[in-house]
Order: structure tokens, then sequence, then C-alpha cells
């Protein structure tokens, strides 16, 4: 049977060889969709990338809460599409934050709560910049740098913040703004501290801290009453235990909650996964359009060859008359599909790359390169090659050897 | 001791139905000894590349039975038939019929790929069988760079070179001048010399000297059947075992 096999295979090498050109554009009819996959599998992998990097820096003591508004549910996607903010439906509030505090084993505890305002210092006015409300844990869990000053601390949190990267540019160019003062919600606040510029952003918080100011959400809920805590970020004292209490904190929270189960808790690499549905949702539909152009370069492959078992049926004849059996037939055409298509492959795996690398080049993403990736799209050259090749196989299989005969080239 | 190769009952082949109804065969019966050189003759449309094409199993009786080898092959499956004609059958055609892409050498190697043969075997076998019929110094020729006479002499080794019970062939001379069909036949004779079984279609009479048994054929069954030599005089193989070690003497 191997024998077999190698002498289907040189069949299909010499068969592609005689055809350079044909064989050449069939290939890149396959290698187009492949590319295209490629390279939206590769930046959606250097995103999950990007914030499991992240957690990774964190430590692995870290669970996360989020509110329950879109696990995987495509009508709950297009909803949040079409409201007017995002963030109006959590069910999270600064209750469940206390609740969580209590739970033995958690160290520190740090809501994400977004909301927007205008911003002014005096002199410039932001239109409508992102201020976060958290609690001061929130630099126990994530580690950040500062250009200036520190962050808000249980001492002065009711009248401080800490201002992102791009924001303090904005409003006081490079001098140092610690110790002056910002207007927003009709209260001044003094700067405390401001980021060093992050540049990603993408994060697991889903928040732009370059663009963000950051302030007490105690603070924050006195002005505008109810914050939407949009995560809560929890650190446990020792990782061996992030499971026990993650369990504990679900019980907790839906005890405290009266019975409400909408919201999960993640640990680990799940905590990447949902870091945006909605991005998820995308790169979904994108894979799918690329899915498209594979199919069409699957046609391709199917036209050529139809073409070929046509251009050959005098082979098929004489090779059925020296004791070819069908499946022979079916396996050498099957062959010269397969390898066309894995051909395509192959190139559409460089060219895919090769694209990353040169949209890298202009976005923050660096192109990701892993087996599974390559392993999923190799897997899919294959069973395009199959689907598409089996069926001018069976074609040349059924020929009548007599009727193959008389055809002459 | 004679041997049955091919023995035919009844064998009928059909074409269309009702009104359109027509016969290639009616109720054909033949038995075939080895070391026959049957000739088949007849007018066109007289059944002849229909008996040829069922008794290499590329085409199917409506009816009757067919024992080659004492196997009933009347009602295999492809699979084993296509084996068969790997194994048991070598077919002579009359345009030749080699792949215009593949080196002769290649096409003469072609029946031992289906019988899983390795690579090397394979060529060295094609290779023996094309010196024999003194094309060894073309192995590498495609078909196109070849005589007609050449091109039927390379058809002829790709016939022999997997040693099978019976050779077919269909007019093999009809597409040859005089020349060139004297040297297929004198090859055809001297692998009949051998003990091998050939079964011939021709429309040339002056073909039968060659012959030890020549059937005219009128309208789908015989007319005349004559053997011109006793079937104990019929050459036979040296010796009947493997056929292998038969062909390594020459």
């Amino acid at each position: 049977m191997s024998l077999l096999l190698r002498t289907h295979l040189k069949l299909a090498r010499t068969s592609i060889k005689e055809n350079r050109t044909r064989s050449f554009l069939t290939c890149l009819g396959i290698a187009i969709g492949i590319a295209s996959i490629i390279l939206i599998l590769s930046l959606t992998g250097s995103i999950s990338n990007l914030i499991s990097e992240e957690i990774s820096d964190i430590g692995s003591g870290l669970i996360v809460v989020r509110p329950n508004t879109s696990k995987d549910s495509v009508t709950s996607i297009i909803e949040q599409l079409t409201s007017s903010s995002s963030f109006e439906r959590s069910n999270l509030s600064y209750k469940d934050v206390e609740t969580i505090k209590k739970i033995d084993g958690v160290t520190n505890v740090a809501p994400i709560a977004i909301s927007s305002n205008t911003i002014s210092n005096g002199d410039n006015t932001l239109a409508s910049a992102t201020v976060l409300g958290t609690t001061p844990d929130l630099i126990e869990i994530e580690p950040m740098t500062f250009r200036f000053g520190t962050f808000i601390s249980d001492k002065n949190k009711e009248s401080s913040v800490v201002v992102g990267h791009t924001i303090a540019l904005q409003l006081f160019n490079t001098q140092n703004p610690v110790g002056k003062t910002l207007h927003f919600y009709d209260q001044r606040y003094i700067i405390v501290g401001v980021l060093e510029e992050i540049d990603k952003s993408i994060n697991f918080d889903n928040v732009d801290y370059d663009n963000a100011i950051i302030m007490d959400i105690e603070t924050l809920g006195k002005v505008i009453g109810q914050p939407q805590i949009q995560q809560i970020n929890v650190k446990a004292g020792s990782t061996s235990e992030l499971e026990g209490i993650s369990g504990k904190i679900r019980e907790d929270l839906v005890a405290s909650k009266s019975g409400d189960t909408n919201f999960s808790v993640a640990y680990g690499d799940e905590i990447t996964h949902p870091a945006s549905t909605l991005f998820t949702i995308v790169s979904g539909m994108l894979t799918l359009v690329a899915s498209i152009s594979l199919v069409v370069g699957g046609i391709g492959v199917m036209n050529i060859m139809l073409v070929s078992v046509s251009e050959r049926t005098h082979e098929i004849g004489i090779r059925k008359a020296v004791g070819a059996s069908r499946y022979n037939i079916l396996m050498q055409f099957m062959f010269e599909a397969l390898i066309l298509s894995i051909l395509g492959g192959i190139m559409g795996i460089i060219l895919g790359y090769i694209l990353a690398f040169f949209v890298s080049v202009v976005t923050p993403f660096t192109p990701y390169i892993s087996w599974q990736i390559i392993a999923i799209t190799f897997a899919t050259t294959l069973a395009v090659g199959v689907i598409f090749g089996i069926y001018p196989a069976i074609k040349a299989a059924a020929k009548n050897p007599i009727e193959s005969l008389k055809h002459y080239r | 001791m004679n041997d049955t190769v091919i023995e035919l009952k009844n064998i009928t082949k059909r074409y269309g139905y009702g009104d359109t109804e027509s016969f290639a065969l009616k109720d054909f019966d033949l038995t075939v000894k080895r070391g026959e050189f049957i000739m088949i003759m007849g007018p066109s449309g007289c059944g002849k590349t229909t008996l040829l094409n069922i008794m290499g199993l590329l085409d199917r009786a409506s009816d009757g039975e067919y024992y080659l080898n004492g196997e009933d092959v009347s009602s295999i499956s492809a699979a084993r038939s296509a084996r068969l004609r790997a194994k048991k059958i070598g077919f002579i055609f009359q345009n030749f019929n080699l792949i215009q892409d593949l080196p002769i050498l290649e096409n003469v190697a072609l029946p031992l790929v289906y019988v899983n043969k390795p690579r090397t075997v394979r060529l060295k076998s094609a290779s023996e069988a094309l010196r024999r019929f003194h094309l060894g110094e073309r192995e590498y020729y495609l078909p196109s760079q070849l005589s007609g006479g050449q091109q039927q002499r390379a058809a002829i080794a790709r016939a022999i070179v997997s040693d099978p019970e019976i050779i077919l062939a269909d007019e093999p001379t009809g597409n040859l001048d005089s020349r060139s069909s004297h040297i297929v036949m004198e090859e055809l004779k001297a692998i009949h010399e051998e003990g091998n079984t050939i079964i011939m279609v021709t429309h040339n009479p002056a073909l039968t000297v060659y012959a030890t048994r020549v059937i005219n054929m009128l309208d789908g069954q015989i007319d005349t059947d004559i053997k011109t030599v006793e079937d104990h005089n019929l050459p036979q193989p040296i010796d009947n075992k493997p056929k292998r070690h038969r062909r390594r003497r020459h």
C-alpha cells in the first residue's frame, strides 16, 4: 500500500509540474484564502497573547468578577452595540466589592467602574475623558509605573486623582502636574500622580489607561450616584487556593445578591477569553469572510481537477486496462488535489505571516505565530483538498475503460 | 497436458432493449487452451472487439458464464477484475495506447504499479522487457519520439511484463506499415513459442499463418473454427511453476 502511495505522490508531482502555470494559479487561490485566515488568526492571537502576558506580569493570584451581560450571546452583543452606553447594564455594585473583601484569602479588591465627563484645569478643557473609579488597592493588583507622584491612597482618596499619560500631556503639556487641580463633575480634585505611558490599548480591564483619570470609587459615587462596575479585580493571597476562593466569591455574591447569578468569576487563562466578546465576534465574522475566499479557492481546485480528469481520460482508460482499480484512480486524482491544496496552504501560511508582519508595522499588534494556528490552517487545507478533490476523483474513477480508450487527445 | 485458460459458455452481450435490442455476441462458446495462438477474423461489427473486451474483463457479458483459469469471473467485483487484469491479462491495442507523458520505460512498468511491485523491481523488469524487443537504447524516449512499430513493440513489452496468462491483441498491426507489421508479428510469434497464450483480432488474412487456430465470426457467433496445430503440439511453458523463473532464463 505504501508503495502505491509513493507512486501516487510521484504521479501527482509530475502532473503538477507539467502544468506549472495552471497549478500555480490554482494554489494561489487557496493561498489567498489561507493567508487571510492566518492574518486574522495571528492578529486575534496577538491580542489574547497581549492580555495573557499582562496577566502573567501581574502574577497568577488574580481573580476577575465580571457582570454577565454578554456571555457568548450574539443578541446581547447587538443590544450592547445599539444601546448608547455599554456600561449601563452592569449588575455589580460597590456592595459586592465589600462582600468580596470579607472573604478569607482575599488580600486586595479593586473594582473598575467607568464614566466620562468634561475635564478642565482652568486653561485647557477635554470634552470627554474616561473617569475610572476604583480603590487604592488597584496598585496592589496591577503594577503601574509613575512618571510623577504616586497612586491614590486611603488617606487622600476623597479629593485626589491619578491621570494617564496622554491626558496629562493634553492638559499640562510636559509640566509636572502633581499638586495641580482638575475640575470635573462640578468638583475640584488634586492630581497626586501621573502614569508612565503604557501604549497598550488592549488589556484585561478593557481600559485605556493613557486616556483615563483614576479616582476613588466612593468619591465618584458621591457625585454620579451608583457607579457602574464593569469588572472587579481580586487578588488572592496564595495561588493554590484560587479555585476555592473563586468558588467562595461566587457563593457569597449569589447569597448577598439574593440569588442573582448574572455574573462570572474567572481566574487564570479564563480571564483572557472574554476580554472583549465583541472583538471575538468581529474576528469570527472576519474569519467567516476569509473562509469564503477559501471556498472560492477550493472551487478553483475542483475546476482544475475536472479539467485534468477530462484531459487525461485516455490515460485513465490505459491505466484501467493494465489493472488499475477504481480505488487506484480515485487515489491518484485525490492526491493531486491534496497536493495542490497543501502547496496552496503552505504558500498561504507564508503569505499570511508576511501580511501580518506588515500590519504589525502600522498597528500595535505583533504577529502571533503558534503551532495551533498552523495546525488548524493546515487541517483546513487538507479538508479543502479532500472536499473539492473528491468529486473529480470519483468522476475519474467511474470512467468506463472502453469508452476512455476511444478518447484520443 | 493442456490446461484450459479460458472457458466461455453461452456468452451473450446485448445492447438496447425492445425494438432497439441488438446482440454483439449471442450464445458464444469458446474454450482456449494454454499455448494457443488464436486469430479472430470477421467483418466489422461481428462482435470481435466486444469478445476481446469481455475476455479482458474490461466489459461484462449480459449473460453466460466465463471461467478464467478455472475461476468463475462472470460476476466478480470491479476491484477483483482490476486485480485480474493486472495479473493475468496483457492488452495490445491497434493504436498502441501508451501514455504520452511518460517515457516508454515507465509505460512498460505500468502494470507492475498495480500489483504493488517496488519501483526498482518495476523498472528493472520493464528494462529487461524493452531490451528483449530491441528498445533497450530508448528507455527514456517518449512514445511520440518513436515510430509506430517501435511504439507497438513497447506496448507488447508492457503486455508481457507482468507475465500474464493470456495476451489479448486487438488488431496490433492495423496502424503499421507492412515492414513494421512483419516485425511485430515475429515478436508475437516468438512470445507465443515460449508458451504464451495469445488471442488476436485481425482483418488481415495473411497473418493467419502465425496462428494455431483461426476463428471466423459472423453476427456474434462462431462461423468457422479451424485448428492448424493439434492440441498436444502446442508450445508449452518450459515449466508450469512460477512463470517468473521461466522468463528469467531468457
